[in-house]
């Protein structure tokens, strides 16, 4: 019999809760069935897809990914967390406009059903704000995709255009490489 | 002064003798027993039977265990690094190269390897080869083993230098060390025992010792037998016969642990893994009851048991588990299966030491093909999202809760385990 527990988090910039919640409650769960976030995509359910990857920001140690479906709200009470609903900014009109990474997303085609779009989203955000924080030379930017995209599973695009989509926007950006672009230009 | 320099002078000169005598000791290899069988004329038959034997012979003792290729292709190629206390020694090319390998080795050669720890050249293998356990290879297992590994695909590729510290890299002192710690070569006598085949098993081929007998300081084998060390940062549990018992082994459970890599105790980890694949995992199922039965040495092994919670479990440490670990390993830490591993019955945070446990947790566990089908998804590396001290209530929830041990892990211990092992 699960006890229960007092949960608040920032939920994409929201103060959520305090809500009674079961105490083995995973996180993908509260975001559907309470809260109605239903970006989050569930899929394998056992931490091997990461298409339920959401971000949980903590200000010393930086912004990490963790698949919802398996990491309890017990762990992310108290947390700053945004999911997939928090990506995109808003214009004047307040309508909302796809980040960066969604645009190049789009651009290259990255996906076809996009049951796995908000896990890679959320990965190469939390890639993008990384680098921006630490900078690495324009050599390492391959490697540097592959791992952070590496655990998502797509059975849809190959990867190919998600890779090359995040490569663009790392590319693009000023102050996110070091070293000169011609370098990476090359075809990967 | 001249009486104190004279005293000291005599002690040089005994210990010089000492030394010179021990060496000349650990210099003599002992007796070869001549060859099994006419290796030059073997008939169709019997060279197959030998052949067969031999494949038996090096998967029950494990040699690609350290003589295996890191970089791939070939199992006996070497290159494997073996880390010890004294600095690293790399498996040899065991395939018949002539220029790298052993190709030119005779039978005789061989067996002086195997058993005795000498090389054909009158060098001394580092004790990293397990002679002291292989002392007891029969005659006609060593000349099947010859005869098989000679017909392994050669590789040429050079063997790696050992980077040993000094005093470690002088080869002819290991002469001294065989003098105190080498037995004697005296061949597997099955007469009067009452389970040769596990003995045999265990003690000799396996080599099981080598890595669960404690070591003394000049890391050689104690009389403990089997009772559990530390070795190339990972503890290697305790096997005896008490031991397993009260971590709720059952024979059953060890046979199926050895031939899948699978059991509620647990699965296949760090050095033990290669060893499913290599070696148990290709053993019968009589090879592995007998092993079983070995281990248990006549004591019931009364399987898994239900064990009520160590006490009042830390409320940090049950948040932790709910949060990061319930999601695969359930709330009762019932496991699912082929995925994650149950915890309620597995033995990992049974042991005093919480090594293992506190390794696993930060470091994960790659997805896994373990054996007959068998396989385990990855566990995440979760070193990255636990502070120590978080990683201490955790560690500690898991051995009150199912380790039946006291939650008494401090983070400082926390602390050292992972510094001392960023390496690994
Ligand atoms: S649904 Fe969470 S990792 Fe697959
Ligand atoms: S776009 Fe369909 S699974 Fe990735």
């Amino acid at each position: 019999m699960a006890g229960r527990i007092n949960f608040t988090a920032s939920i994409n910039g929201q103060q959520v809760g305090p809500l009674d919640l079961p105490e083995d409650l995973m996180m993908v769960e509260l975001l559907q069935e309470y809260l109605n976030l239903t970006g989050t995509r569930l899929s394998c359910g056992q931490g091997v897809c990461s298409a339920c990857a959401i971000i949980v920001d903590d200000p010393e140690g930086g912004s990490r990914t963790v698949p919802a479906c398996i990491t309890g709200v017990a762990w992310l009470n108290g947390k700053t967390v945004r999911t997939i609903e928090g990506i995109a900014g808003r214009d004047e009109q307040g309508d909302p406009v796809p980040s960066p990474v969604q645009q190049a997303f789009l651009d290259h085609f990255s996906f076809q059903c996009s049951y796995c779009t908000p896990g890679f989203v959320n990965a190469a955000t939390v890639l993008v704000e990384r680098l921006e924080r630490a900078p690495i030379p324009v050599e390492d930017v391959e490697d540097a995709i592959l791992k952070a995209l590496d655990p998502h599973i797509c059975r849809c695009t190959g990867y190919v255009r998600y890779y090359q989509a995040v490569r663009d926007v790392i590319l693009s950006t000023p102050g996110l490489t070091i070293g000169t672009v011609a370098a990476a230009e090359r075809p990967a | 002064m001249i009486r104190l320099l004279r005293i000291l002078g005599l002690l040089v000169l005994i210990a010089v003798v000492a030394v010179g005598v021990l060496f000349w000791i650990g210099r003599d290899r002992g007796a070869t027993p001549a060859a099994s069988v006419d290796l030059a004329n073997l008939g169709p038959d019997q060279r197959q039977q030998m052949l067969e034997r031999g494949r038996w012979v090096a998967r029950a003792a494990d040699c690609a265990a350290c003589h295996t290729d890191p970089d791939g292709g070939s199992d006996l190629a070497g290159g494997l690094p073996m880390v010890t206390p004294m600095g690293s020694v790399y498996g040899t090319n065991i395939t018949p190269s002539t220029e790298h390998g052993i190709g030119d080795y005779s039978a005789d050669d061989l067996y002086r390897a195997v058993a005795q720890g000498v090389a054909p050249d009158g060098r001394n293998l580092y004790p990293a080869m397990p002679y002291p356990s292989y002392h007891r290879i029969t005659r006609a297992d060593s000349d099947a083993l010859w005869l098989w590994l000679m017909q392994q695909r050669p590789v040429d590729k050079p063997n790696r230098p050992d980077d040993l510290m000094f005093p470690f890299n002088i080869r002819p002192a290991i002469a001294v060390w065989n003098a105190l710690f080498r037995p004697e070569a005296e061949p597997f006598d099955p007469q009067g025992l009452e389970n040769p085949q596990g003995e045999y098993l265990v003690d000799v081929l396996g080599h099981c010792g080598e890595c669960h007998t404690p070591r003394n300081l000049a890391y050689a084998l104690t009389d403990d037998h089997l009772a559990g060390e530390v070795i190339e940062g990972a503890y290697a549990p305790d096997l005896r016969p008490d031991a397993l018992a009260r971590r709720g082994w059952s024979g059953e459970d060890l046979v199926a642990f050895l031939h899948r890599g699978l059991s509620p105790q647990g699965v296949m980890t760090f050095r033990m893994f290669p060893v499913l694949s290599h070696s148990t995992s290709h053993l019968s199922e009589d090879d592995l009851s007998a092993i079983a039965d070995y281990l248990a040495d006549g004591t019931q092994l009364p399987g898994p048991q239900q064990r009520p919670p160590g006490g009042a479990t830390a409320m940090d440490g049950h948040a932790l588990y709910l949060g990061l670990c319930a999601g695969c390993h359930g709330d009762n830490g019932q496991g699912q299966p082929h995925s994650s591993v149950p915890l309620d019955t597995n033995t990992t945070a049974m042991y005093r030491d919480p090594l293992n446990l506190i390794r696993i947790i930060a470091e994960g566990i790659p997805e896994r093909d373990l054996a007959q089908g068998e396989r385990m998804q990855a566990m995440p590396a979760f070193g990255g999202m636990l502070s120590d001290q978080q990683m201490a209530e955790l560690v500690n929830y898991l051995r009150e809760r199912w380790g039946g041990r006291p939650g008494d892990v401090t983070t400082g211990a926390v602390t050292s385990v992972l510094e001392r092992n960023e390496s690994h």
